[in-house]
């Protein structure tokens, strides 16, 4: 009985450091988007040409300083976690499902879906991720989205690659003789196996998605000029980096402990469930042909 | 002077911090030119001796007292530089899993050179000594060029024969040499080795699980369990006038080839955990021996005798340990019931190859085979003979290409809904790798009752049946909440085999099912099958290495052979009398 | 080896033709007003009208993308529409810089893989004792991986091009030194003509970026390289390697490591192609001309000419790397998997 409370509700991965570190920062941020507007000194957007570049002061009015127009740091740093999550968030979950849906289908029902989605993937995985959201962005798309469809051959090629390893195992072709449906034996016994891997890619592939959107804002594409991004900060304060360092080491920080954070949480969930590296798999799909 | 001798050898495990002995104080002495199985149980002991023959201990374990000596030598005091020259050279090991045991993306050719040249053969003549050293073996040159994969096991097996006595060692180390060969495969890995050993009279420790193989060739045997050393002494003598319970007991634990069919003699699971074991203080045996006494638990018994010596101070006793009874025969059937599975010129072919080259190789060809209902076949063969396939066919796992398959009088050949429904409720299979074949996040009580969940049961049938199933398997109720990697690896076979009988098939096919237990485990499993034939209603298509356990437990036996069946009989029939060439090199390969 | 490569590359054409489906889809479908977008701002009615007509939008959808590809394949780019010069030059002179620079970022990508693969393999291995290294090291290479491109290269130029200059950054080469002819790639033509000035300004241009590069990239490698070694040595033939009496560096070095690098190679294969696009973002940073940051003016400047055209030359050479490394690996181990 021990052994199953110990199984079911406290399992290994809670108690791993790496994943609690992960969860705490993720969730960190996620609280700082939703209750950045109460938590916010002052409004991230009002800009005071007289109180420009104020260096940092915990106690005082402005505990970050302001920038070279005179905005609240705090209040950008606050609101720019909203950004990062309203597109690392959609993103992911739209990858998993569109990629994680169609490599799941390639994987199980073969033939021709297969060839089909193979083609797709590898048709879309011609363009780096970068570039391909570069292009997308050009095209009038929104940053998630873009984030989104460059990261779905990612999950497709994972996945299909995890599910190729679950079907072969004897519990799948048991189950089948049984007389399950096929379509009751993926969920029965597939998804269920590959459910934890595509919960650790997605950590991986929100912190992409982090990046990008930083990266976009960095660069000043898809969006307003004056939006509130970690990434439209790093470009602000690399201008005055050497008047007012906090407007680049704020941003930096904050964008390197979500992505920490998302890779600790995805690496310990891989690491304590026994799963494969998504880059392995990915080499194994590779080498094994998949695809065309 | 011995080429190897053990004296006290004590090697000790440290498990979070308590020392639990692995080996305990052995001695043995390896002659020139002797063959010395060391015969065990998993977790006897035995295989720790070859590592530390290599000092090539396990992490967390190390050797703590007593010595070991190659030629007078003392290994663990040698300097790890000498000790190496002296491996692949004056000491050669043969491991198991011959194909696993070769670098996979090299070529044969390159790996046998490769340690030819390290044993200082001029560059220019590898080649020729390459080819020399196959043929030495009796593998063609051919494969020189080819990589790992493309080989047989048996092909392997014997390149790394080749490679062992490459550098004519004094010792040969074999551990399971022969594990993942089939029966004939068996017999001629074994003969070149001997073959090989014999012209450079070299010594060799077989370190094997199987008495009956140790006993067919070697000079001495040493029945190891617990870490201990319990008879010790010529082979014929050990294997006809066992002096200790465990070499008796485990004798009777083999099915044999000919005459009559005892019911196997069933030695309990060993009942302690390793840690525990540490503790007791008397006879390692005694917590599972059939004729122990109190005393046996509190004194440890002397390795006692001349030539042939034992460590049971109840010696006498001994022969008193008989196999309990007979196997009644198979039930009565009537006669001209329509057979379970029906086989009509059944054939299948495989595609192997990358994209660019594909070949397309008939697997198996021209099969015509019919089961009655509650009849028990075996098939045997070589592998790659396609009983594998044969059995994954019966099963519908594979849809034959050509020919006509019926079941219970249902035309399946093509598939379909009606084909699929049919072979569930007419045909399970168990698969012989029982841990992947579990579902891993599953209770115990679940997986049993699978079958029911198709037809959505409600649970409360469904928790009924599966205390109905485990008792049937013989499996304490209470493991019903367990997961299946829980469970140790002879409960986890009987799981699989309760969810195939679950929805009481008409015939169950079983691949590989015997493969990797001891002979305990085996005699047990066995048992368990020939009781459940009399309670409930099944055919069994069983696929087997072993020929004895083919015949104690079918009464007819399929040979095959490069696809096709080659005979078809009673199981004593084929055996006492084979016709085939298959069928002989196999029994020629069976050590019994 | 010869055969898995030619295979994988004449699988790479139809991957390639798809590729331009999707970019003209992009580009040419989705946008609201492609006419503009192939013009400079301040257009007249008749220059869009002109325009519409050259670019067939009054036709059906797959005779226009008949058309646009036939223009793609025989080189008639076109005018950029912010510059108003031939995109063939502006591809020409970035697609080299870039090629170089990913080429070197490959470079310190592999070796840092190899080393960082061989440290993490090192400590795990030592973990059976003392699982508080692996498990430090498991984070390290985590946390490693969590630094994006975009802040390595500001780290870098940062530190060793404002704060400590000792790398220059922006353009190519240095102000005042004359570009030698040839092919482009200016590390080539620098040795060809035996210019070491040139080379080693050159050079140094090109530190920063491949730095950032390197280290944004190698992760994925070292820890494919890690858990691939870890995998061999738990094969039997890596026993039976030291039962024959090899020693623990040949063991290592001689076969294990040949195994392990397959999938290394093959991630290092897929990282050329991250690689690529990370090198937009570094480029623009580092002020290096290349074709990343021809590519972000372009969608700065929603210029359709360079657009399409930068995007498939980043889509050839990304499936034609990514092409020749899956051949050589498959050629090099023929069945990784059972």
């Amino acid at each position: 009985m021990m052994l199953l409370v110990r199984r079911y509700l406290w399992p290994r991965w809670v108690r791993s450091g790496r994943v609690l570190l992960g969860l705490l920062s993720v969730l960190a941020v996620l609280a700082m988007a939703v209750v950045a507007p109460v938590l916010a000194p002052h409004d991230p957007l009002a800009h005071d040409l007289s109180l420009t570049l104020r260096p940092v002061e915990l106690r005082g009015v402005y505990p970050l300083g302001t920038d070279g127009l005179g905005r609240c740091v705090l209040s950008r740093l606050l609101f720019g976690a909203r950004a990062a999550v309203l597109v690392a968030l959609p993103a992911a979950l739209g990858a998993l499902l569109l990629g994680g849906g169609l490599g799941l289908a390639a994987g199980w029902l073969g033939g021709r879906v297969a060839r089909a989605v193979g083609w797709l993937a590898a048709a879309w995985g011609a363009f780096p991720p970068v570039v391909l959201a570069l292009l997308l962005v050009a095209g009038g798309s929104g940053v998630a989205a873009a984030a989104m469809l460059s990261a779905w051959p990612l999950f497709c090629r994972v996945l299909r690659a995890e599910l190729h390893a679950v079907a072969a195992r004897g519990h799948v072709a048991a189950a089948l003789m049984l007389g399950f449906p096929r379509e009751r034996v993926l969920w029965r016994e597939v998804v269920p196996a590959v459910l934890p891997a595509a919960l650790a890619l997605l950590a991986w592939v929100a912190a992409g998605a982090v990046a990008l959107e930083a990266v976009l804002a960095f660069l000043d594409l898809g969006g307003a000029p004056d939006r509130l991004s970690w990434g439209r900060m790093l470009a602000d304060g690399w201008e005055v980096v050497f008047l007012a360092p906090i407007n680049l080491v704020a941003p930096g920080v904050a964008l390197f402990a979500v992505m920490a954070g998302l890779a600790l949480l995805g690496d310990g969930l891989r690491g304590t469930m026994g799963l494969a590296l998504p880059e392995a798999r990915l080499a194994d799909g590779a080498l094994a042909g998949d695809g065309p | 002077m011995s080429v190897l001798a053990a004296r006290g050898l004590t090697v000790e495990a440290r498990r979070r911090g308590v020392a639990v002995p692995v080996l305990r104080g052995i001695n043995f002495a390896v002659e020139p030119g002797q063959v010395l199985g060391l015969v065990g149980e998993a977790g006897a002991g035995a295989a720790m001796v070859g590592r530390a023959v290599a000092q090539m201990l396990p992490p967390g374990t190390a050797m703590t007292h007593g010595s070991l000596s190659f030629q007078g030598a003392e290994l663990p005091g040698m300097p790890a530089a000498e000790r190496r020259g002296l491996l692949g050279r004056d000491i050669a090991f043969l491991t198991p899993e011959a194909r696993a045991a070769l670098h996979p993306a090299r070529t044969v050719g390159a790996q046998l050179q490769a340690h030819l040249q390290r044993l200082g053969v001029a560059r220019r003549e590898l080649r020729a000594h390459a080819v020399a050293a196959l043929a030495g073996v009796g593998v063609a040159e051919a494969v020189l060029g080819h990589l790992p994969h493309r080989l047989s096991q048996e092909q392997c097996s014997l390149v790394l024969v080749a490679m062992a006595f490459a550098g004519t060692p004094k010792l040969v180390v074999a551990e399971e040499p022969t594990a993942a060969l089939d029966a004939a495969a068996q017999g001629r890995v074994l003969a070149a080795i001997q073959a090989l050993r014999r012209a450079q009279g070299a010594a060799m420790l077989l370190i094997t699980r199987d008495l009956l193989l140790a006993g067919a060739i070697c000079d001495e045997l040493a029945v190891m369990t617990g870490g201990d050393i319990v008879e010790i002494g010529p082979a014929a003598s050990v294997l006809r006038a066992p002096r200790h319970p465990y070499t008796r007991s485990l004798l009777l634990a083999y099915p044999p080839m000919r005459g009559a069919r005892p019911d196997l003699y069933l030695l309990p699971e060993p009942a302690v955990g390793e840690r525990a074991l540490a503790r007791v203080a008397g006879c390692r045996f005694a917590p599972r021996c059939p004729v122990r006494a109190e005393y046996c638990l509190r004194t440890e018994p002397p390795l006692e005798g001349d030539a042939h010596r034992s460590a049971c101070i109840r010696t006498g006793l001994v022969p008193a340990i008989v196999s309990p009874g007979e196997v009644p025969p198979p039930p009565w059937r009537p006669v001209g019931e329509v057979p379970v599975l029906a086989l009509e010129g059944v054939g299948k072919a495989v595609t192997t190859g990358p994209a660019w080259r594909r070949e397309t190789v008939a697997a198996v060809h021209d099969i015509s085979l019919r089961i009655t209902p509650g009849e028990f076949v075996a098939v045997v063969g070589e592998e790659g003979c396609g009983a594998s396939l044969l059995a994954r066919l019966a099963a519908g796992l594979e849809r034959p290409a050509s020919g006509r398959m019926m079941l219970a009088g249902v035309d399946v050949t093509a598939d379909g809904a009606d084909a699929r429904q049919q072979h569930a409720a007419t045909v399970q299979m168990v698969f012989d790798e029982a841990k992947a074949a579990l579902t891993p996040w599953r209770r115990v009580s679940d997986i049993v009752t699978e079958a029911l969940a198709v037809r959505q049961s409600r649970s409360r049938v469904r928790e009924t049946r599966a205390r109905q199933l485990l008792a049937e398997m013989g499996m304490a109720l209470a493991l019903g909440v367990r997961l299946p990697g829980q469970l140790g690896e002879a409960q986890r076979r009987r799981v699989a085999l309760a969810r195939a009988l679950c929805g009481e098939p008409k015939l169950l096919v079983a691949d590989g099912l015997f493969d990797g237990l001891d002979a305990p485990a085996q005699a047990d499993l066995l048992g368990l099958l020939l009781r459940l034939r009399h309670r409930l209603d099944f055919a069994l298509l069983l696929v087997c290495r072993d020929l004895a356990v083919a015949r104690h437990l079918c009464e007819r036996v399929l040979v095959m052979h490069q696809g096709a069946i080659v005979e078809d009989g009673l199981a004593d029939t084929v055996f006492g009398w084979p016709r085939h060439e298959a069928t002989k090199a196999l029994l020629a390969g069976s050590p019994r | 080896m010869i055969a898995s490569l030619g295979w994988r590359l004449l699988l790479a054409v139809p991957v390639l033709l798809l590729a331009t489906l999707l970019l003209f889809v992009v580009l040419r479908v989705l946008p609201a007003d492609v006419a503009a977008m192939a013009l400079a701002p301040g257009a007249t009615e008749a220059e869009v009208a002109a325009m519409r007509a050259a670019l067939g939008l009054d036709w059906l959808l797959p005779v226009q993308y008949v058309i646009w590809l036939g223009q793609m394949l025989s080189g008639e780019w076109g005018l950029s529409a912010q510059l108003g010069v031939p995109v063939a030059r502006l591809v020409g002179t970035a697609l080299p810089a870039t090629l170089e620079l990913a080429a070197l970022a490959l470079v310190l990508c592999g070796v840092l893989g190899v080393s960082g693969g061989l440290l993490l393999f090192a400590l795990r291995r030592q973990g059976g004792q003392r699982e508080g290294r692996a498990a430090l090291a498991e984070t390290g290479t985590a946390l490693l991986m969590a630094v994006p491109a975009l802040l390595w290269a500001l780290l870098l130029v940062l530190v060793f091009a404002l704060a400590w200059p000792v790398a220059p950054v922006g353009g190519r080469l240095a102000p005042g030194l004359a570009w030698p002819p040839g092919t482009g790639f200016l590390l080539l033509d620098a040795l060809r003509a035996g210019d070491l000035a040139v080379f080693g300004s050159a050079l140094g241009h090109l530190v920063l970026p491949a730095v950032a590069l390197g280290l944004a990239f190698a992760p994925p490698v070292m820890r494919v390289l890690g858990v691939a070694l870890a995998e061999a040595y738990r094969a039997p033939f890596i026993d039976q390697a030291r039962l024959r009496g090899l020693s623990g560096a040949q063991v290592l070095f001689g076969q294990a490591l040949p195994l392990a690098a397959v999938p290394a190679l093959a991630a290092l294969g897929r990282q050329f192609g991250l690689l690529l696009g990370g090198a937009a973002v570094v480029e623009a940073v580092c002020g290096y001309p290349g074709l990343g940051r021809l590519l972000v003016e372009a969608v700065r400047a929603a210029d359709l000419p360079v657009l399409q055209a930068a995007g498939l030359a980043f889509a050839v050479v990304a499936v034609l790397a990514q092409a020749v490394v899956e051949g050589v690996c498959r050629g090099l181990a023929p069945r990784v998997r059972a």
